[in-house]
């Protein structure tokens, strides 16, 4: 039986509650949506023309060279991005959990404290770091290194090493303290046991920590390939509000802003955001599916 | 009546009630909340350096018709670029004069002519006689199917301005500079390496085709004679005078005769390189010439302008770099009002001698040039009559496109310097005629890519046929 508290509520309170969450999701995300699939549909003129194309945009956008470039570049970008950041993070995760470490508060808030800031001011440093001769990289290298040039071109021949590089100093400490929070869910008990089963730290890690992470892992995996081909800002503001030498930084994100507010085709734009949106669909569907199979495995 | 009245009550918990009430309250106060109406016309502009010219102008104008008040705000760049676009797209409120700048006005060009959100002022002008007074190769960017959509605000000729001190001390005479060969030759001693590392650690000219010196390759494009698109908009990247000047770029960037370097305007790197003498000349447009002056102190005193080395004997000795325009908006209460204020603000003597006194920039009113602020010694400029100068250059300006698709243009553009700068230093070619073929190749490759995203759009790759204004 139910308590008399609940008995006295209307049926309509659910709905009432619901309702300011539904009427805003409504009309900023699910209006939003349909409209942007409406568009895509369409070839846009200028600020109010528009026609109805069918398919065209996306047939168009198989055959673009520019989509496909800034498709292997964010691809190029969320490997390398992906690829180093794990392990960084796990390694300073795997320092900052050791019990005996002194300062360990401190290291830390250093780590974490550049996620704290915007992706913009990143850029903003990341341009003046790299900058040629007064840029604080070339002009330390060459200090350190005197037969290094101090014009060493980094943003203009190394632009996914810059854009790389520039993440990591952002992300790295955001996604060690996942791994941290992780790491300290580790039951004690088992790596105890694996102490006395005579386990070295290799193999306590391989065969105790790895699997008892995974899932965190693959949570951050997952985020950081989302976050990855949304990437906009960071080669926006770094190459001064274009893609970059030679479209060596054009993003699809990029791809989608140009087209829709550069060259004022927002239909192509929309297009390009619902096969975007598509692609990490995909992406997330294959992560689970691989995280289901090995949970089933193990 | 009690007991229904706590019946009603329990159908909410005291906690949702108190939700409900609270949001109720709010909206009602949301509601009733009387937002003060301005009256009165809103003037937009980006540039905070404007605003110093403005503001005394709109203060002036509000006691001499106080009926009829102005107001100037400044909107940051790229928040102005947005919420011009919203308000052509969508209609959200615009104001009823905005400030534009030229990389941003030809995307409101992008429709049929009906379309574009600026009223079109050929007739006024033509009208009010101003077709004669403004200098002609202004007009162009604000021109769209043959239609005058904004008052130039500027004309932006472009000189060169150089290290005077150290240049002069080398006892170089900067007068004997006609083309940039005889710049190149007469300067080159100047590039040395001065702490033995074998790399030289002074440069000509700032110029290079990374994204913040960009804008500067369409400038040396347009003074040689090249263009971008045609009187029609259509892409003509891969002509003989482009794939000439492109291949010159590369012989200055690469090889024996590199002479150019890295050290774009407006950021704390290349005026640092500036002001120890790691670049010693710039491309020197009026507006970047109170920048310098504003911004720049260290070099007070220890810079002077020439006019622009031609590219060839007897060429053109100016080109053109930035620019903007006033728009009114078809959405304006009253046109009439806006149209008497935007004479004010951007064709009066006053506006003009405040615009030149405070940011250095040159009226396009051509009978003003006989002001006495434009004929003033500059101690920055070393005691030069820099206005007089841009006044010598101003007439020689080059005439722009005002194409949608500039931007994506000039980026094409440096992409093709890039590339044949690789080229360049993998084949050991540094000669013009060596890189010709090959900045022909790469040029026809960008001019397709371009042309391929036009043709997109019927209203620009099949432009109207425009009266002449």
């Amino acid at each position: 039986m139910k308590p008399a508290v609940l008995r006295r509520h209307s049926p309509w309170a659910p709905w009432i509650f619901a309702a300011p969450f539904v009427l805003v999701f409504g009309t900023f995300v699910a209006w939003p949506l349909l409209q942007s699939l409406l568009l895509s549909f369409q070839q846009t003129y200028g600020p109010r023309h528009a026609v109805f194309i069918g398919g065209g945009n996306f047939r168009h956008l198989l055959d673009d060279p520019l989509f496909w470039t800034a498709l292997r570049n964010t691809a190029t970008y969320a490997g390398g991005f992906v690829f180093l950041m794990v392990p960084l993070s796990l390694g300073l995760a795997l320092l900052l959990d050791r019990p005996g470490l002194r300062g360990r508060a401190l290291f830390r808030l250093v780590f974490f404290a550049p996620s704290l800031v915007g992706m913009v001011f990143v850029a903003m440093i990341f341009f003046l770091l790299f900058q040629i001769r007064t840029g604080l990289i070339d002009s330390l290298l060459h200090a350190l290194f005197p037969a290094f040039d101090p014009e060493f071109p980094w943003m203009q021949d190394y632009v996914m090493t810059s854009l790389i590089v520039a993440s990591l100093w952002m992300y790295v400490g955001l996604n060690m303290v996942y791994f941290l929070a992780a790491l300290q869910n580790v039951p004690t008990e088992l790596l105890d046991a694996a102490n006395m089963d005579g386990a070295g730290p290799w193999q306590r890690f391989r065969h105790v920590i790895l699997p008892e992470i995974r899932p965190v892992a693959g949570f951050v995996v997952l985020l950081s390939v989302i976050g990855s081909f949304q990437l906009f800002e960071l080669p926006w503001v770094m190459f001064d509000n274009s893609a970059g030498p030679n479209n060596h930084g054009l993003t699809v994100v990029m791809y989608l802003y140009k087209s829709g507010f550069i060259v004022g085709d927002l239909g192509y734009a929309s297009a390009i955001g619902w096969l975007l949106a598509l692609l990490l669909i995909v992406a997330a569907w294959v992560q689970r599916r691989l995280a289901r199979a090995e949970e089933e495995a193990s | 009546m009690r007991k229904m009245f706590a019946a009603r009550l329990a159908l909410l918990s005291p906690g949702a009630w108190v939700i409900l009430a609270l949001a109720a309250s709010s909206s009602v106060a949301v509601a009733l909340w009387r937002v003060p109406q301005r009256t009165g016309t809103d003037f937009w502009i980006f540039a905070r350096q404007h605003l110093p010219i403005y503001q005394p102008l709109a203060d002036q104008w509000n006691r001499e018709h106080p009926g009829q008040p102005l107001h100037v705000s400044v909107i940051q760049f790229y928040a102005l670029e947005r919420r011009l676009l919203s308000g052509f797209l969508s209609g959200t409120p615009v104001a009823d004069l905005m400030e534009v700048e030229r990389m941003v006005v030809g995307r409101t060009f992008t429709g049929p002519p009906d379309d574009v959100g600026f009223t079109d002022l050929t007739d006024r002008l033509r009208q009010d006689g101003l077709l004669e007074k403004l200098n002609g190769p202004s007009l162009s960017p604000w021109t769209s199917h043959g239609r005058i959509y904004g008052i130039p605000h500027d004309i932006h000729p472009v000189g060169l301005a150089y290290r005077a001190d150290i240049v002069e001390a080398a006892g170089i005479d900067m007068t004997q500079v006609e083309t940039w060969d005889d710049f190149f030759r007469l300067l080159s001693p100047l590039m040395k390496d001065l702490d033995g590392d074998g790399r030289p650690d002074r440069y000509l000219l700032n110029f290079w085709p990374s994204p913040a010196n960009r804008n500067l390759i369409e400038t040396l494009v347009l003074q040689g004679g090249g263009r971008l698109f045609d009187d029609d908009g259509r892409p003509v990247l891969n002509s003989e005078a482009n794939a000439h000047i492109v291949a010159t770029l590369v012989t200055w960037l690469a090889g024996p005769r590199r002479m150019c370097i890295d050290a774009p305007e407006q950021t704390a790197g290349g005026d640092q390189m500036r002001a120890n003498g790691t670049v010693l000349a710039s491309l020197m447009p009026d507006w970047l010439a109170g920048a310098w002056e504003n911004f720049n102190p260290a070099l007070a005193g220890k810079v002077k302008i020439i006019p622009l080395p031609a590219w060839t004997r007897g060429g053109r000795r100016t080109s053109v770099l930035g620019g903007t325009m006033l728009g009114i908006p078809k959405t304006t209460a009253d046109f009439e009002q806006s149209w008497r204020m935007a004479k004010y603000l951007y064709l009066s003597p006053a506006s003009a001698e405040a615009l030149y006194r405070n940011v250095r920039i040159l009226t396009p009113v051509t009978s003003l040039w006989s002001l006495p602020v434009f004929h003033e010694p500059d101690p920055y400029f070393s005691g030069q009559k820099i206005g007089e100068l841009f006044i010598r250059l101003a007439p020689d300006v080059p005439h722009r496109s005002s194409s949608a698709f500039t931007v994506p243009a000039i980026e094409r553009l440096t992409g093709v310097l890039l590339s044949l700068r690789d080229y360049a230093l993998q084949e050991n070619r540094f000669t013009v005629e060596e890189l010709r073929p090959e900045a022909h190749r790469l040029l026809d490759e960008a001019q397709r890519e371009i042309a391929g995203e036009i043709a997109r759009n019927v209203f620009v790759s099949q432009p109207a046929p425009a009266p002449a204004p």
